[in-house]
């Protein structure tokens, strides 16, 4: 009696776990590849910061003629740069650096997209028609060559202003994503609905439709998190991204350039370049995953 | 005074093309349609698809935008702009056609059911679950599903789930666009029984929009026929089926199936009569835009567009 009990209750478990954010989540278990990314993410993540912490930067930028390009070793556990700088440090801080902006930046040109998506969407017609002109603005700027220009204008810059920079020219993506939905989702009868009972309208975008889009959000948003940071590695290898005192992935990697190095001091590079890799890699498996499981014709779990 | 008058009502929607995508003609959805609603009563609105009935209810609740005309409830002309803030939103509320749609998948069932109730009405925590938890049970569901998802109920529940919704704010008038079309046909009569019980309960006032004429006979006091956007006949429920006038509300009545099979072999000559002076006089009911005439009043009651040379037969 207890046992059947005890199964109903588990089967009303299993029926439960049909909704949601628990479809995304099952996705990624029954999806090894995807299992392991995100744990290895996480523990890069937690790593990094945790680590970063303890170093002291200034101690690590510090120029030190005595130890130019030194081979790994007990002191320098990746060895030395051409100023002598520990490059270990760099790697961490350079880590941290580079997936705070990428968190930051896909914080933020998800919140503008997203609102912008919906707003666009939801009243459609004239104002659908004028806001997408400006999204197409922004879209038809050569990206690389105005966030040159802002880096040569802008005197003193850290994490902060670099990510709003990026935001700036990386919002529209989402933005178009996401009005499509909404197209479709305000035709729905549960939008009309809430219309009749007297609800708002910035209560139905944001308290009706929104829920409706949260997968295609975080699968969007994750997608997106893969790309940025690349793209910031790409600038920063290119010599646009931070100055040399704040290490970034992408400024480590710039010292392939220099042929000696490439050739003969591994160490430099390859360690930023591997965990590049691996980073983006392991996003986009997660997100890959999140994005089956928002259909459920793909769906594995 | 009327509850409800809709005078001379216009939906049109524009359709757009040519290079600057101005306004090249419009669809007329409705296209000049009266008539009046008594409280308490229900008013049947039956029509092929495309024939305007659910574009008319959904312009009184203003989901589509009045071309011209007027609707007018307790003395309030709903159309008019500066009355669109008005506060009778709250009288007035609609039973969708689609019980898998007209429930937001994200929400649970008490905040799809208390939606209306935080809009216009400040209650607190414990007292919204105690109203929504009466609505369910007065519509048959039990209290527990509260927490429930739209998902975990049938058809047939989530149609009550959406008449509770609507009778939350005790409204004057409901609009019941199909509200058992998408149901099983046993589930049907359930649904319909239950509004017919909430409206002597409650003293609603339906305007029930379907193209299943049995059940408009079964719930309605007056029905309105529509196509093309125009009335073509208006009666009192017995007006309509035992005496119809014009030559599409005939074929409409014909067309209903009758179970017993003693009435078979006269049904059928009444069906094929209907047909023969379907074929013969078709054009004279209609103008030279294949639209109804104007009403005109047959009896106190019944009206009909008919043509103006006299009563046909």
């Amino acid at each position: 009696m207890n046992e059947l009990k005890l199964d109903v209750k588990k089967e009303k478990k299993a029926h439960r776990s049909q909704s949601g954010l628990n479809i995304l989540w099952r996705e990624i278990v029954r999806d090894k590849l995807a299992l392991v990314s995100l744990i290895f993410l996480a523990v890069i993540t937690t790593t990094v910061f945790v680590v970063s912490g303890l170093l002291d930067l200034n101690e690590i930028v510090r120029v030190d003629l005595f130890a130019i390009y030194e081979p790994p070793s007990e002191n320098f556990w990746l060895g030395t740069d051409y100023g002598g700088r520990d490059i270990f440090g760099q790697l961490i801080i350079g880590t941290r650096n580079s997936l705070a902006i990428g968190f930051a930046v896909t914080l933020m040109t998800g919140i503008i997209g997203v609102s912008f998506g919906l707003i666009t969407g939801y009243f459609g017609g004239q104002t659908d028609n004028m806001l997408m002109r400006i999204v197409d603005f922004f879209q038809i700027l050569p990206f690389l060559m105005v966030v040159i220009v802002f880096v040569a204008i802008v005197p003193n810059y850290g994490i902060v202003e670099f990510s709003l920079i990026m935001t700036g020219f990386l919002w529209m993506g989402i933005a178009r994503i996401i009005r499509s939905k909404t197209l479709q989702e305000r035709e729905l009868d549960y939008a009309q609905a809430s219309q009749t009972l007297g609800t708002p309208r910035w209560k139905i975008m944001f308290g009706q439709i929104l829920p409706n889009l949260s997968s295609l959000i975080i699968v969007t948003m994750t997608l997106n998190l893969a790309a940025n940071i690349g793209l910031e590695s790409g600038l920063s290898f290119l010599g646009f991204g931070f100055p040399e005192r704040m290490p970034s992935l992408g400024t480590l990697l710039s010292y392939a350039t220099n042929p000696q190095t490439l050739e003969n001091r591994w160490w430099i590079w390859m360690p930023a370049a591997i965990l590049i890799f691996l980073l983006m890699l392991s996003v986009r498996n997660v997100g890959e995953a999140l994005k089956r499981a928002t259909d459920a014709r793909q769906r594995r779990g | 005074m009327a509850f409800l008058e809709i005078n001379d009502l216009h939906v049109h929607f524009p359709i757009k093309g040519g290079i600057l995508n101005r306004t090249i003609d419009s669809v007329k959805a409705v296209n000049g349609v009266s008539f009046q609603v008594e409280q308490g009563k229900t008013y049947g609105l039956v029509g092929e698809s495309g024939s305007g009935k659910t574009t008319t209810g959904r312009a009184i609740i203003g989901l589509n935008e009045i071309t011209s005309g007027q609707v007018i409830f307790e003395g309030n002309d709903l159309a008019a702009t500066e009355n669109k803030k008005l506060d009778v939103k709250r009288d007035v509320q609609m039973i969708f056609q689609d019980p898998y749609s007209s429930l937001n998948p994200k929400k649970r069932v008490l905040d799809i059911v208390a939606e209306p109730l935080r809009n216009y009405e400040k209650l607190s925590r414990s007292q919204e679950v105690e109203r929504v938890a009466d609505l369910l049970e007065k519509v048959g569901l039990s209290p527990e599903s509260i927490f429930k998802y739209p998902h975990e109920f049938s058809g047939g529940q989530r149609q009550r789930i959406g008449i509770a919704r609507a009778i939350a704010l005790k409204p004057k008038l409901i609009i019941a666009d199909e509200p058992v079309s998408a149901l099983d046909v046993s589930v049907q009569a359930q649904v319909l029984n239950f509004m017919r019980e909430i409206q002597k309960e409650l003293n609603l006032t339906y305007l029930f929009i379907s193209h299943d004429l049995g059940i408009v006979k079964h719930m309605s006091d007056r029905i309105g026929i529509m196509y093309k956007g125009r009335f073509v006949e208006e009666g009192d429920t017995e007006d309509i089926f035992s005496n119809p006038q014009h030559i599409y509300t005939k074929r409409l009545v014909a067309a209903i199936p009758d179970i017993n099979p003693k009435n078979r072999d006269a049904q059928k000559k009444f069906r094929e009569e209907v047909q023969l002076e379907y074929q013969k006089d078709y054009g004279r009911y209609f103008d030279e835009k294949g639209l109804a005439f104007n009403l005109r009043n047959i009896s106190q009651t019944h009206l009909a567009a008919l043509p103006e040379i006299g009563v046909v037969e």
